[in-house]
């Protein structure tokens, strides 16, 4: 009777937790699509930004290189709506008081979250591709792609970067003025570290080891140095093993960290008020 | 009250040092992409990594201040600020260019620091020290430059405002496209040859590009007659982009009065 009572509560909640996870990729999937201007909107950053560097690989003497900044611009396109669209939206969910809502409802956290991460993906992936194809038409660089190799590191790297986001968004949720000013300041110094434009990684970094070492903490760094190898240098599954294992073992990692985090931080926010708390 | 808006009403070193991170990892950015490339092919010249960090320090500013009126008014329509700006007895004008200058203002260390970690950086990183003239007088040319460009930024800025009088959502995205055109096209991080005919006489209409000449000019080669000349070029096409964007503005916020644009927000 216990064990019936278990299975059927167990079901009841593994049937909610999908659903509020569909329910919330529907609502962002449907709020960029039902924009269609939000892809060409997207795109501005991305794609001026790789053309500039691609340009800048060209007047350096080697714009066989421009692929690297071309790739750069379709992941930074999924870096930035990590920032803007995860880390930073239960800030914005709580100064428009539906964090509170999400809090009174029985729907679980985590598939909000994860369900804000679908939707983002889904929704990044049209952007992300228009930058390719743009980059690639006008510069021809030249690729030889390991297509296993490469959609599995692409896979790896999405699933542990939007894991880094729900950890983020967890962290967030303590900040108040200074969050905006915080996505500010890590967008950027990460896309550095990461080497989106250039390999950050091995013999043909700028940095030394310490630098490399604090770098390869970073999701995104291990995926651009594995997509590099795995579209440029034709590397295979094989090759790029140590790269995959490192990234899903970060995904884990950062999955579980995240999921301890949100409880950790929301029940600090319920005893102390401060989840309500709103700046205007 | 315009610059402590600019900091989020915030601790100004903690803002100002949050807010140079941003721009310091462009430049290095851009830096290490040049380093990279040219060490493939055995082409590095610190001569060009200098035009690079020298460029890529002040781009990212024009682009951060060019924004500004936009964001004002995006800003102060959500909060119901700025109807009361429009209905003040002055135009818009005035408060959009106290708020460009407040961030001007802020821009200033930014470079600074820019420049100083770029230096130490090439040094750490690459192992070579880029060739910057760092004296007072160079220094007093960058800054006589960095005003000499304020007509053409507070142009651009009055005609992205005059856009932002419109839209009620996505205003964002012209500056976005806008900021990413300068640039490539302004010769921030590379010499306009580089694009292809006839993409590479764009450069020459901007007075952004003659404003990085002269600051290259004041920085990096220490000619005092490129100099007055590029700065006379960035002054005097910047006047026009003023003029051009202070009656285009005009005509925008009365047409928007007109239209009810200009309390129109998205909820």
């Amino acid at each position: 009777m216990v064990a019936d009572s278990r299975s059927v509560k167990g079901c009841v909640s593994s049937d909610l937790w999908f659903r509020t996870m569909y329910a919330r990729t529907w609502v962002r999937t449907k709020s960029i699509f039902g924009e269609p201007v939000w892809l060409l909107v997207g795109i501005g950053f991305p794609l001026f930004t790789s053309v500039g560097l691609a340009f800048l690989y060209k007047s350096s003497g080697i714009s066989s290189l421009s692929g690297f900044a071309i790739l750069g611009g379709v992941m930074v396109s999924f870096w930035s709506n990590v920032l803007w669209s995860m880390a930073s939206q239960f800030y914005w969910d709580k100064q428009e008081g539906i964090f509170e809502v999400y809090l009174i409802s029985p729907a679980p956290m985590t598939a909000i979250l994860v369900g804000m991460s679908l939707g983002g993906i889904v929704g990044t992936v049209p952007s992300a591709l228009l930058v390719g194809v743009l980059g690639w038409s006008f510069f021809a660089p030249q690729a030889s792609p390991n297509w296993a190799a490469l959609a599995a590191t692409f896979v790896l790297t999405i699933t542990a970067l939007y894991a880094l986001g729900m950890l983020l968004a967890s962290l967030y949720l303590v900040y108040g003025r200074e969050a905006e000013s915080l996505n500010q300041a890590v967008g950027e110094p990460v896309s550095l570290l990461s080497g989106l434009y250039f390999p950050s990684l091995g013999k043909s970094s700028p940095f030394p080891l310490a630098v490399q070492a604090v770098a390869s903490l970073i999701p995104l760094t291990i995926g651009m140095d594995a997509l590099r190898k795995s579209l440029f240098f034709a590397q295979d599954l094989w090759a790029i093993y140590p790269d995959l294992v490192a990234l899903t073992a970060m995904a884990v990692a950062l999955l579980v960290i995240s999921k301890k985090s949100l409880d950790t931080l929301r029940e600090r926010g319920r005893r102390e008020g401060s989840v309500s708390v709103r700046f205007t | 009250m315009g610059w402590q808006r600019e900091l989020g009403w915030g601790n100004p070193v903690l803002v100002i040092l949050l807010r140079t991170a941003t721009p310091v990892a462009s430049v290095l950015t851009a830096a290490m992409v040049y380093w990279f490339g040219s060490s493939q092919v055995g082409l590095f010249d610190p001569a060009r990594l200098a035009f690079v960090v020298v460029g890529a320090s002040l781009y990212s500013q024009i682009s951060t201040y060019s924004i500004v009126p936009t964001l004002a008014i995006s800003e102060g329509k959500n909060t119901n600020l700025f109807p009361n700006v429009y209905i003040s007895p002055s135009s818009a004008l005035p408060y959009l260019a106290g708020r460009f200058l407040a961030s001007f203002i802020d821009s200033l260390p930014v470079v600074a620091i820019s420049l100083v970690v770029s230096f130490f950086a090439s040094i750490w990183f690459f192992g070579y020290q880029i060739p910057i003239i760092a004296s007072v007088e160079s220094v007093t040319m960058l800054m006589v430059a960095m005003i000499g460009v304020i007509p053409a930024a507070l142009g651009l800025g009055y005609f992205l405002g005059s856009y932002a009088i419109f839209v009620t959502k996505f205003e964002w995205a012209l500056p976005s496209y806008i900021g990413g055109m300068l640039m490539i096209f302004s010769e921030a991080l590379f010499p306009s040859s580089v694009l292809p005919f006839p993409l590479s006489t764009i450069s020459e209409g901007l007075p952004f590009t003659y404003f990085m000449r002269a600051s290259r000019a004041a920085l990096i080669e220490g000619s005092l007659a490129n100099y007055s000349l590029q700065l006379g070029l960035t002054a005097t096409s910047g006047f026009v982009l003023l003029i051009f964007g202070m009656f285009f503005f005009r005509w925008a916020e009365k047409r928007g009065r007109m239209k009810g644009y200009i309390d129109r927000k998205t909820m």
